[in-house]
């Protein structure tokens, strides 16, 4: 069996995330391929539109990765998303598809480490998760 | 004028001093929203079709530019009206609620499980139902054939959107984002799943559960089931229930609980 | 402060959904739908939420206008009119009255069309009367009346809701009728078997149980192969043949050479697939053929129509409920206006023009002597006109200059005409070339009623004021008619037009505002007390027993070629609707589907380097196009879809005009186009 090679999408926020990813990057850490980023301003202007579009066309997984709470750039913008976030995940459930597939979370302009982390535990995840079922669905 | 249009006379003009009543009555065989003004023959009252009156109520309030409004509501109608006043689409000085109780066959028909409205002027109280039939045969499936359940039910979508038309929570009229290509890609019918799924988001911390959505789709897709299902979630996560104007959405408000500020207006 | 909801009938397609106009202060704010109305059930699509959106538009035509030195310039009503009669008076004179042809309006309202058709007849002196049915169900209308004696949907609507099967062939239903679509829907869920005949991949056939993918043009080929399995496998309704049919051996004989595996090899459908379908149909209990387009608009679409009345009649689905044969009529009111007489060789209630008998009784009603030969139809009217023998045309409510086959003919023909008059509600692309152009009032503005395509008369009631000096039609016919001199139009109010119609249109007998007001009544109704039909051809068929017709496959008109090698088919989407005089105004529809395109399979595309999205040049013979390319699975190879509702792109351009020799509808289903890189 071919080996599962996830779509995933990470939006990261420009004053965090974003530089904790290229921190990442710069250090050389090692990282699956799987990943295309999206730069944003705040994690708040992730729409939940956004990630719902993006899992009912067929890609298999969706990071948010905001500031700490409490460091958002915007005050509290980081707010917003953890509040919306959780609800985008039960929208998923409940029409059957998994909620592990969208994950939030909040990495700091200098946890490159961090940013690692997630990103490897997050692709493992989706792997197990395999394919997106709405990539088989014909509308 | 009937017996019941009788009555809603008295209460909603020499009671309670409104200007205008707005409820249903028959005409030409049918039966038909009607908004009448003090004076004027209420006609032949008749309250058990379920025309979603808050939403006609929405739709010509921007015209009334003075006098009160009586208009008979259910409990979910009260609820609906506490959503649109605490976001100030009505001012809910102006609107004086005639408290109908709805008979069994709506309350199962709804499957509602808070049927009473707070005042009871028209109709004799029932009990709520136990819960959803649907939802609890969802919550037993796998999730594999919840989604194939969901994605047949949404297949028959035709894109009337007859959903958010008559439902008094949605009040985005000329900027639906559900209109927006970049939201809903699909040029053609079905609508695809991201049509749906952003709508129940964006009901999730606004639905009264009034049904009108159910009511209104030609396709009969269970769509109230699936409103029933994340009001649950909802007071789940976040201990919310929409209908209480003394309550704010969570999704304005802080981790902490403060009003955020005027950075979005979307919710 | 006055805020009315008032009930009144759809002005889009022909299903007839009832809603509530919502009108603040004389302002249309919204659609309600009617929760009580039993055949939209409280429910509507897309075009009916937004029915009200064109009516207050600010480009509805307001005042009369005549050209002058090749110009349109606002004139007063009585200018307008004067000159109208003047012209066709002198017109008449030196011509005969017969090169003048009027085009009434499924758009408009029976009590409307009846004017129309009277004002040609008792007025002008000529049978050149018809309008846009010609193009659509034209052949259900030969056909139907052929095989049963009558050309009309044969149950209801609200029926499909029990059926155990439905048929459905050539109606993308879900698009073109969304909300009898609905019903199908609500059948499917109770279990009923949904059958779908159709080149393209539909909603409908998406959720179908069994879909079969035709070749366009091959329909007799599967539906005798059809009736050859049922009659093979012994699944013919002896009873019903025996008792309420004739011909029957003819048909046996017709379709002895049908086998599966020829039907396969002419229309692409699978053996198996086309014996299952048969005895699906055939074993059902409560089986409802339905169709459109797809069966009608053919240069053999009468024979088409025929054949699906053979099947319907050898399996002995007729007469009973959810059942029959059930053509989906397109415009609100196109089948009010066949019923009504706006057709060349039948007066209202389709009696023939020329009958002595009944032409004595329209004598006798109107006062006047009337013509005794049919006149001349939409189409050939098009080709009198351009080759000079027809000098002037009475247009209402019709926008040929999109909506008729072979566009450039059409522009060439009307241009040709020494005088043109349109009465529309904007200034359409037909209005335009107009000498004389008059303002009308649409749907909202004015009482009277539409038949929608299941008999049933529905009410229009006026909400609001139509603009400016627009008038209703049945305004301006009375006073084109009195201004001509005549005594039989002086009629106070759509309710007197329908009075006195009822006394010449025996299937109108017992019709009357009051008893329409507040019930539903589908013709036949032909007494006061008369509760209506709703199923017709119960006991025997209206012309007796049902004719089985000996119908053969014939190829299209225009078949493919190495030059021309794709099929063109052309047709509808759910947002716009027809020439999108209406629908393109409509801001929230023009959203949906605001931009031409073709549709092509995606083998096909990559063949020819087309990606999705890019621009496209679509010729035939008759003209050429360019606009998006839609790259889908949903078409099969070899052929292209159009819809035919853009004015910058429109598909008529290519279509071909070739006519069904009895009902002269035009082939719009098949012509031969190519596809290049624009």
């Amino acid at each position: 069996m071919a080996e599962f090679n996830p779509t995933i999408l990470a939006f990261c926020c420009n004053w965090c995330s974003y530089a904790g990813a290229d921190l990442a990057g710069v250090g050389r850490l090692q990282m699956p391929p799987n990943i295309h980023v999206i730069r944003v301003m705040c994690s708040a202007s992730v729409k939940p539109e956004y990630v719902l579009k993006a899992i009912s066309g067929g890609v298999d997984g969706v990071l948010v990765l905001g500031c700490h709470i409490g460091d958002c750039h915007y005050m509290t913008g980081n707010h917003r998303t953890a509040k919306r976030m959780p609800l985008v995940q039960k929208v998923l459930k409940e029409v059957g598809i998994d909620e592990r597939r969208l994950r939030l979370d909040w990495v700091s302009a200098s946890e490159g480490e961090k940013f690692q982390k997630v990103v490897t535990e997050f692709v493992g995840e989706i792997k197990n998760l395999g394919p997106n079922p709405m990539r088989e669905v014909k509308w | 004028m009937n017996d019941l249009g009788k009555k809603l006379a008295r209460l909603a003009f020499e009671e309670r001093g409104a200007d205008f009543l707005l409820a249903m009555r028959e005409e030409h065989g049918n039966v038909a929203p009607a908004m009448v003004s003090k004076g004027e023959d209420v006609g032949d009252v008749r309250l058990e079709v379920p025309y979603q009156l808050v939403t006609i109520l929405e739709n010509i309030y921007p015209w009334i530019s003075k006098g009160k409004i009586a208009i008979i509501t259910r409990r979910c109608d009260e609820k609906a009206l506490a959503e649109l006043a605490k976001r100030k689409y009505v001012d809910d000085k102006r609107i004086i609620k005639i408290g109908l109780a709805c008979t069994e066959e709506q309350i199962e028909r709804c499957r509602c499980e808070d049927p009473v409205p707070s005042h009871v002027d028209v109709g004799e109280p029932h009990a709520a139902v136990k819960g959803d039939e649907l939802s609890a045969r969802l919550a037993k499936m796998s999730q594999e054939d919840r989604l194939a359940f969901w994605v047949g039910q949404y297949k028959k979508c035709n894109k009337c959107f007859g959903c958010t038309l008559t439902c008094p929570v949605c009040f985005c009229d000329d900027d639906c984002v559900l209109e927006e290509r970049t939201f809903v890609a699909e040029p053609s019918i079905p609508p695809g799943l991201s049509f749906h799924m952003v709508r129940s988001y964006h009901m999730i911390d606004k639905c009264i559960e009034c049904g009108e959505c159910e009511r209104a789709c030609p396709a009969e897709i269970p769509l109230l089931t699936m409103r029933k299902l994340l009001a649950k979630d909802m007071k789940e996560v976040f201990k919310f229930a929409p209908g209480d104007e003394k309550t704010v959405s969570p999704l304005n408000t802080t981790l902490e609980g403060e009003l955020m500020g005027d950075e979005c207006d979307e919710c | 402060m006055s805020v009315r909801h008032v009930l009144t009938t759809c002005p889009y397609c022909g299903t007839g959904c009832n809603f509530f106009l919502q009108v603040v202060d004389g302002r249309l704010t919204s659609v309600v739908p009617c929760k009580t109305d039993e055949i939209s059930l409280g429910r509507l699509c897309i075009k009916g939420y937004n029915a009200h959106a064109f009516v207050q538009h600010a480009d509805r035509l307001m005042h009369p206008m005549i050209r002058e030195g090749g110009q349109l310039r606002n004139a007063s009503w009585d200018q307008a009119l004067d000159k109208i009669v003047r012209k066709l008076k002198a017109i008449k004179e030196k011509h005969g009255p017969d090169s003048i042809a009027m085009l009434a309006s499924a758009k408009c309202t029976n009590e409307e069309n009846y004017l129309f058709q009277k004002l040609a007849r008792a007025v002008i002196g000529t049978n050149n009367v018809d309008h846009c049915a010609r193009l659509c169900h034209a052949s259900t209308v030969t056909g139907l009346l052929h095989s049963f004696g009558s050309g009309a949907m044969t149950n209801t609507i609200p029926e499909f809701d029990n059926a155990d099967c439905i048929f459905v062939t050539g109606s993308n239903t879900l698009e073109a009728h969304p909300i009898i679509g609905s019903r199908m829907l609500r059948a499917k869920e109770k279990g009923a078997k949904i059958i779908v005949v159709d080149p393209r991949d539909t909603p409908l056939s998406r959720i179908s149980h069994l879909y079969l993918s035709q070749r366009p043009g091959t329909d007799i080929a599967w539906i005798n192969g059809m009736v050859k399995v049922i009659i093979d496998e012994g699944l013919v309704n002896e009873g019903f043949v025996k008792t309420r049919t004739t011909a029957f051996e003819e048909l046996k004989e017709a379709v002895k050479d049908y086998t599966p595996e020829k039907v396969e090899r002419t229309t692409g459908i699978p053996k198996e697939k086309l014996i299952e379908a048969a005895r699906i149909y055939a074993k059902a209990d409560k089986a409802m053929l339905a169709y459109a387009m797809g069966i009608t608009q053919h240069s053999n679409g009468t024979d088409i129509v025929k054949g699906l009345a053979n099947l319907a009649m050898v399996a002995g689905h007729i007469g009973k409920e959810s059942t029959g044969v059930n053509p989906l009529r397109g415009q609100c009111n196109v089948q009010g206006a066949c019923d009504s007489g706006g057709l060349p060789n039948l007066y209202p209630g389709y009696q023939r023009v020329d009958d002595e008998a009944v032409r004595a009784k329209f004598e006798k009603a109107w006062g006047v002597s009337l013509p005794a030969k049919p006149g001349l139809t939409l189409t050939s009217a098009i080709n009198e006109a351009a080759s000079g023998r027809l000098k002037a045309m009475v247009i209402f409510g019709e926008n040929v200059m999109i909506s008729d086959p072979d566009l450039n003919h059409v522009e060439e023909a009307v241009k040709k005409l020494e005088f043109l008059v349109v009465s529309d509600i904007f200034l359409t692309e037909t209005a335009q070339l107009a000498d004389v152009v008059l303002p009308a009032a649409c749907y909202a503005e004015k009482d009277g009623t539409f038949t929608n395509t299941d008999r049933a008369i529905r009410v229009l009631r006026k909400a609001v004021d139509a603009p400016g000096e627009a008038r209703a039609d049945w305004v301006i016919a009375c006073d084109l008619g009195r201004k001509f001199g005549s005594n039989g139009f002086g009629f106070s109010s759509p309710a007197k037009i329908m009075a006195e119609m009822t006394t010449v249109t025996p299937i109108f007998g017992g019709i009357s505002y009051e008893k329409i007001d507040s019930k539903v009544v589908r013709w036949p109704c032909p007494a006061k007390d008369h509760p209506g039909t709703r199923i017709l051809h119960t006991q025997k068929f209206t012309r007796g027993l049902g004719l089985f017709a000996p119908v053969q496959h014939a190829p299209p008109a225009e078949v493919v070629s190495e030059e021309y090698p794709f099929i063109l088919t052309t047709g509808r989407n759910l947002f716009q609707y027809h020439t999108g005089t209406m629908t393109r105004r409509s801001p929230k529809l023009e959203r949906e589907a605001p931009e031409p395109y073709v549709e092509i399979n995606r083998g096909d595309a990559k063949r020819l380097g087309i990606g999705d999205g890019e621009r496209v040049m679509v010729s035939s013979r008759r003209g050429s196009i360019t606009l998006k390319a839609r790259v889908t699975e949903r078409i099969i190879p070899g052929t292209v879809f159009i819809p035919f509702h853009y004015a910058e792109a429109a598909a008529n351009r290519l279509t071909n005009a070739a006519l069904d020799p009895i009902s002269k509808i035009p082939e719009f289903k098949v012509c031969a186009a190519k596809v290049a890189k624009a």
